[in-house]
């Protein structure tokens, strides 16, 4: 796992982390590690795992990113991060907007204007229960925990072996 | 991090004890932190001020808890080391003390986890291929992986069926068997030897391979060979049935567990655009290319679904579409019989060629497989066009389209097989003939015309390569000369044992087709896939159109197609494994190359489908297929086995009537006698046929059980579905009235600003936001809160019930103001609390200024220390300043604020009674006016009720049910208000400055403030009867603390009952001690002195505690 933080900035990073250093690598090399760099939410993931918000994630952050996305972690809280990845505004709720940079980033903006709105109202309409118009975490968790293959999807395997080891 | 002192959820949710202790021990600063609720953040803290064994205990399960779960907290990773070594060393400190012996026994278990890890991680790498499919699944997703994984699983499977095969029928005929060349069957015929070695002899398995332990003609009949005489022809035959029921098991096995995992996660589709939206992208890819087609393939299944949507709408009367699809499906129809026609014509065709042609061409020996293999090619390509008719939904087509594949598969296998079976029959016939010439060596004439007759009416059926021949010219011949004849016969007859062995016929037709098969596919990859990918990367760019996304394109890689070529695969190996050993250690090699060729090509040169088929590892499809395929395919293999004689001169069965007869002999000879005479018995239908019959109940039973189950399945579903329709509504309701809420809070602060002049710009936002908080969890409408009220009454019997139902109101409350995000806000949510405790109490406080001005004063002020609003303060001694003076006419008109002002006053002037006195009968007469007449009784009555009280039960142990029986008779009695004069007494007990009278003041009044704030409260529209029961259920608690001395097992058991129930609810615990403080503070300053005396004057406080508990009971 170090190995790995190591080799994105091998000149930024130490290899001894004994003295727990305060390193932090900015978003721009994460994203284009190749498990993220095809992904279409890959700043989303980084900013939502880094603390500062920012975007640059500290050793922690980045086992943290990889513990979640990794085979092994719990369902919930997978659902907690991804939940914070499609909040694009960070209000805590999936707003229209939100949805709508969503479809735009999985669909590399092909989609017409009027597909996106009838889509983003349909995915309000079927997964809000309280009726305000965008989607809290309960909804989303509600609707992700009766996905067939969220949980397929969003899994890393390699990391998980590594990371194994810290707990 | 989290271990700041805050956290009082995570306290309570501790025991009630430690609660207890809280209460006693904490000053002001567990306040300082607003409420922070739930398990957010948390851990380490709780230093366990007390050494309380039980208490300890707790803390350590709780650590424990923290760090088994931690992996599934969503903090941080710093936060969580921190916390995790937090709870480590508190355990570890505390541990100690109680057992270390567990604390073993945890490291125990620790240590086998860590290595039960590592030893997975170190099986992973043995796992074949493993890392090649991560490679793939993470460069085209796990849609192409799950091929690949599939392929892995046959490649198990039919690793199983070699070593069965090998290990108890080819090792043991290599090894102990009579040696190549020993028998008959064993050697090559003279007339082949020479041509043994030649190419095309081995390629159509002919020669010496033929003659070899590939086929089931090779083995021995020999009943036991070797020194510890293995019965080989009893083994062959257990591991044939022995290779079809492994498959059947393991197949059912592995469907029934994907079942249940898909069962599981079965659930209606009521989330399309959802799923397609939030789980459409496939984490793993990291390919470019297959991140572009992974767009485009959400892209299409999200207009997919537009359509799907907008299909529902219209309806579907296209009468064009409707006969396309017809035309369609005669057209797959044709082209399936069109296939299975050709193959059997070939087979036919072949036959025929063989009988009439002496050498026979390459293409002509290999003419069946190949035409086989062309057709299992071109037929789905075909049927894909085809599909482009219909005009289904993606899925449906390609659904159909497997179904089509997989029918035309099965004809082509089924079609061969018969065709093959065909011959087989012949041979079998002219066999019978032959062995009968044989047989009578001193043959007789009339055998000999019979035979010779029987040649006659079946001369196309003789397909014997060279036998032919002879029989051709025995033919013409035997007409006139019978002795030649049998002498030619009986020739003929000892020349050609060996090519009549019609297993090793079919054997060899099996192993040949998969052979094809495999040249094929891998041609197919070469010049599909890998050429024309070639072509159209390096052409592209000196071409006139755009290869790459135009006409040729890259080869997508066609899960489905893929999967079933599989399936049809491992049909053959099933098939023919009977009669051909090897065939499954020759499917092993396949699959191998398969897998290496396949995944090569897939990361060189392909792109994925576009239209994914979701086919996960749980999805049952495949393994359907495979189900299906591998019953069809034993079917033929057991017809054979019952149907046939085993060939005479071959084989380890030649010579029995039935190849199962090997095991009825066995059985015979080599067990016991009484075994045998249990063996007849059990398959005797005695025994048979009601065992059958149980079978078919036992079926029956389980089926019917399996109904019943899904129709309740069925049922929950129905409920769960309901209950979370009502959820909406509920939840919309609730948003309707909030909405309603807001616009009344709207109003009001407006109303109240221009009068305020001084404060509003202080305080206008607080009041709104407040309010605001405040209406969210009050969208009961009058009438109701009346209802509540009345009902609390009756309800409030012993202190410890009316604890009861004032803890759970608020608990509802709270969670109706956070259900629209209930775990996940969990900070929103806290500053909502912590908005409403001083929303509370301000709107108290407003209202209080209707009922009773001074007495809010007094408890208002502590909270708003405690709450440290700066802002507030200096608003309050703004007017305070001025309002000393303006007091009065703030009061007539009623605006909240002005409460707020003499609590200031009040606060810093203890003296000022004479002021407050007055002001409150002014304030009274002001009320008469107002509406609100109902509120006044119980005001009044709280008076009236007092004095007797006090005589009446001195002492505290005094049963409370009797008091509140009494107090609502005078509850009834006392409606009216018995006008000011009854009012004054309370003042006056303010003013006083005895000692006496101060107690009484500091106790009454906190009562009475008490009383004056529910009356305000009830004066609101909106009221909440939540907030209501929740200070009143506050009141009891301060009674605690101040006589904690006197107060005896009462108080205690209030208190235990309030923890216990606020245990339950962390938010609500918070509350209370919350408020709890308010009070204790509100006591301190003004109970100085009063405590002493308290002391000293036990009488005094008795009876002050009496009517404390009564109030709080009462209301």
């Amino acid at each position: 796992m170090h190995g790995r933080y190591h080799e994105m900035a091998p000149n930024v990073v130490p290899m001894d982390y004994t003295k727990d250093p305060d390193v932090k690598l900015p978003m721009q090399l994460i994203i284009n590690m190749p498990e993220l760099k095809e992904n279409p939410f890959k700043e989303r993931i980084v900013s939502s795992f880094s603390e500062d918000g920012e975007g640059s994630l500290s050793f922690n952050d980045f086992v943290d990113m990889f513990s979640v996305l990794s085979e092994m972690a719990p369902r919930e809280l997978k659902a907690i991060y991804a939940f914070k990845i499609y909040d694009f505004n960070t209000d805590n709720f999936i707003c229209k907007a939100d949805l709508e940079k969503t479809l735009n980033k999985l669909t590399r903006e092909e989609l017409t204007e009027e597909e996106i709105t009838l889509v983003c109202e349909k995915v309000i309409e079927e997964a809000d229960m309280d009726g305000d118009g965008k989607l809290g975490f309960a909804d989303f968790e509600n609707m992700i925990s009766k996905a067939p293959d969220f949980l397929r999807y969003y899994f890393k395997k390699r990391v998980s072996c590594t990371l194994a080891g810290i707990f | 991090m989290a271990a700041a002192p805050g956290s009082p959820a995570h306290r309570a949710a501790k025991s009630c004890k430690k609660q207890r202790t809280v209460k006693r021990q904490t000053g002001i600063y567990t306040y300082q932190e607003p409420p922070h609720s739930n398990s957010d953040d948390d851990t380490g803290e709780e230093k366990a001020e007390s050494h309380d064994p039980e208490q300890i205990f707790q803390n350590i399960q709780y650590q424990k808890e923290i760090m088994s779960n931690i992996r599934c907290r969503p903090w941080p990773m710093r936060q969580k080391l921190r916390a995790l070594r937090q709870a480590k060393e508190i355990v570890l400190k505390y541990e100690g003390r109680l057992t270390r012996t567990r604390g073993y026994q945890a490291a125990g278990a620790e240590l086998w986890k860590k290595f039960i890890r590592l030893a997975y991680n170190f099986v992973v790498i043995f796992i074949p291929w493993e890392m090649r499919i991560k490679k793939i699944e993470s460069h085209f997703g796990s849609g192409v992986a799950s091929y690949f994984i599939f392929l892995r699983w046959l490649f198990g499977i039919n690793i199983v069926l070699t070593i069965m095969t090998g290990a108890f029928v080819v090792l043991p005929e290599l090894l102990a068997g009579a040696p190549f060349g020993s028998t008959v069957s064993k050697t090559i015929p003279k007339e082949h030897i020479a041509s043994a070695q030649d190419l095309d002899t081995i390629w159509s398995l002919g020669g010496y391979l033929q003659y070899s332990v590939l086929f089931y003609g090779y083995y021995g009949r020999d009943r036991k060979i070797g020194k510890a005489g293995y019965r080989l022809p009893l083994a062959y035959f257990l591991v044939g049935m022995a290779v079809f029921a492994y498959s059947f098991i393991i197949l059912l096995k592995k469907m029934a567990k994907n079942s249940r995992m898909s069962l599981a996660s079965a659930s209606d589709e009521n989330y399309t655009f959802c799923w397609r939206l939030f789980c459409a992208w496939d984490y793993l890819i990291g390919n470019p290319e297959a991140a572009e087609s992974k767009a485009a393939a959400i892209v299409n299944s999200i207009r997919e679904a537009i359509l799907e949507e907008q299909e529902k709408k219209k309806s579907k009367n296209l009468a064009v579409t409707i006969s396309l699809r017809i035309i369609a499906n005669i057209l797959v129809l044709l082209s399936l019989a069109g296939s299975i026609y050709i193959i059997y014509f070939v087979v036919d065709r072949s036959q025929r060629l063989e009988r009439t042609k002496k050498e026979l061409t390459l293409w002509e020996k290999n003419e069946v497989s190949v035409v086989v293999s062309l057709i299992t090619m071109i037929a789905p390509s075909a049927f894909e066009l085809v599909a482009a008719l219909e005009m289904y939904h993606p899925r449906t087509t390609l659904r159909f389209q497997l179904a089509r594949v997989l029918v035309l598969y099965l004809g082509n296998l089924y079609s061969l097989i018969i065709a093959l079976l065909d011959k087989v029959d012949s041979m079998s016939v002219t066999d019978s003939d032959v062995n009968n010439n044989a047989s009578n060596s001193t043959t007789s004439l009339a055998t000999n015309t019979l035979s010779k007759d029987n040649n006659l009416t079946i001369p196309g059926v003789q397909i014997k390569r060279n036998g032919f021949v002879t029989i051709e010219e025995h033919h013409t011949q035997g007409l006139t000369v019978s002795d030649s004849l049998v002498n030619q016969t009986i020739s003929f007859n000892t020349q050609n044992p060996q090519d009549q062995c019609w297993e090793t016929y079919v054997g060899q037709e099996m192993l040949k087709l998969s052979i094809i098969d495999m040249i094929f596919t891998v041609a197919s990859i070469l010049l599909i896939d890998f050429f024309r990918g070639l072509c159209v990367r390096y052409l592209s760019d000196c071409w006139c159109w755009d290869l790459e996304s135009k006409f040729p394109e890259y080869g997508e890689f066609k899960i489905a197609e893929n999967v079933l070529h599989l399936v049809y695969n491992q049909g053959m190996i099933w098939m023919g494994a009977f009669f051909s050993p090897c065939l499954p250690a020759f499917n092993v090699l396949k699959l191998i190359g398969l897998m290496y060729l396949r995944s090569w090509a897939v990361l060189t040169c392909n792109v994925p489908h576009q239209q994914v088929f979701r086919a996960s590892r749980s999805n049952n499809f495949y393994l359907a297929m495979l189900l299906f395929m591998l019953f069809l395919c034993m079917l033929p293999t057991i017809f054979a086995i019952a149907r046939y004689k085993p060939s005479l001169s071959c084989g380890p069965f030649s010579g029995q009537e039935k190849i199962y007869d090997i095991v009825s002999e066995t059985i015979q000879n080599d067990f016991p006698t009484w075994f045998n005479t249990v063996i007849t018995y059990i398959s005797s239908p005695v025994v048979v046929l009601p065992a059958l019959l149980l079978l078919f109940m036992l079926i029956y039973y389980l089926q019917s059980i399996a109904r019943s189950l899904k129709f309740t399945n069925n049922q929950l579903r129905m409920k769960i579905q309901t209950e979370r329709t009502e959820d909406k509504k509920k939840v919309v309701q609730m948003a309707v009235a909030r909405i309603q809420n807001l616009d009344a809070n709207d109003k009001r602060p407006e109303q109240e600003t221009d009068i305020i002049s001084q404060e509003s710009s202080v305080r206008s936002s607080t009041p709104r936001k407040n309010g605001s908080v405040l209406n969210f969890e009050s969208p009961v409408s009058k009438g109701t809160r009346i209802q509540t009220i009345s009902q609390s009454v009756p309800q409030a019997v012993p202190s410890t019930d009316v604890v009861r139902p004032a803890n759970a109101t608020p608990t509802t409350s709270t969670s109706l103001t956070a259900a629209p995000s209930v775990s996940s806000v969990q900070k929103p949510r806290n500053d909502h609390i912590t908005n409403r405790y001083p929303s509370v109490v301000h709107r108290s406080a407003s209202e209080l200024c209707k009922t009773k001005p001074y007495t809010p004063v007094t408890f208002k002020k502590p909270t708003e220390d405690v709450h440290s609003d700066p802002l507030f303060r200096k608003a309050i001694r703004q007017v305070n300043s001025d309002a000393l003076g303006a007091g009065a006419p703030v009061l007539l008109g009623c605006r909240p604020y002005a409460t707020r002002y003499f609590l200031v006053n009040e606060n810093e002037s203890h003296k000022k009674s004479l002021r407050s006195a007055s002001r409150f009968q002014r304030h009274f007469r002001k009320e008469e006016s107002g509406d609100i007449i109902e509120l006044y009784p119980r005001h009044v009555r709280r008076y009236v009720v007092q004095t007797p009280r006090q005589m009446y039960s001195p002492h505290p142990s005094e049963d409370e049910e009797d008091e509140e029986e009494l107090e609502r008779e005078f509850m009834n009695r006392s409606h009216r208000p018995h006008s000011l004069s009854d009012l004054r007494p309370a003042p006056r007990f303010y003013i006083g400055d005895r000692t006496d009278g101060h107690i009484l003041m500091s106790k009454d009044l906190a009562r009475v403030h008490y009383k004056s704030w529910d009356d305000g409260f009830e004066l609101d529209l909106d009221r909440h009867p939540y907030v209501y029961k929740k200070v009143h259920l506050n009141y009891p608690e301060p009674r605690v603390k101040p006589k904690s001395k006197q107060k005896l097992e009462q108080s205690l058991t209030e208190s235990d009952s309030i923890s216990i129930e606020s245990s339950s609810d962390p938010q609500n615990s918070s509350n209370d001690q919350y408020i709890q403080v308010i009070h204790t503070k509100e006591k301190y300053p003004k109970s100085g002195a009063k405590l002493t005396k308290k002391k000293s004057k036990n009488s005094v406080d008795l009876s002050m505690s009496e009517p404390n508990e009564l109030v709080c009971s009462n209301v």
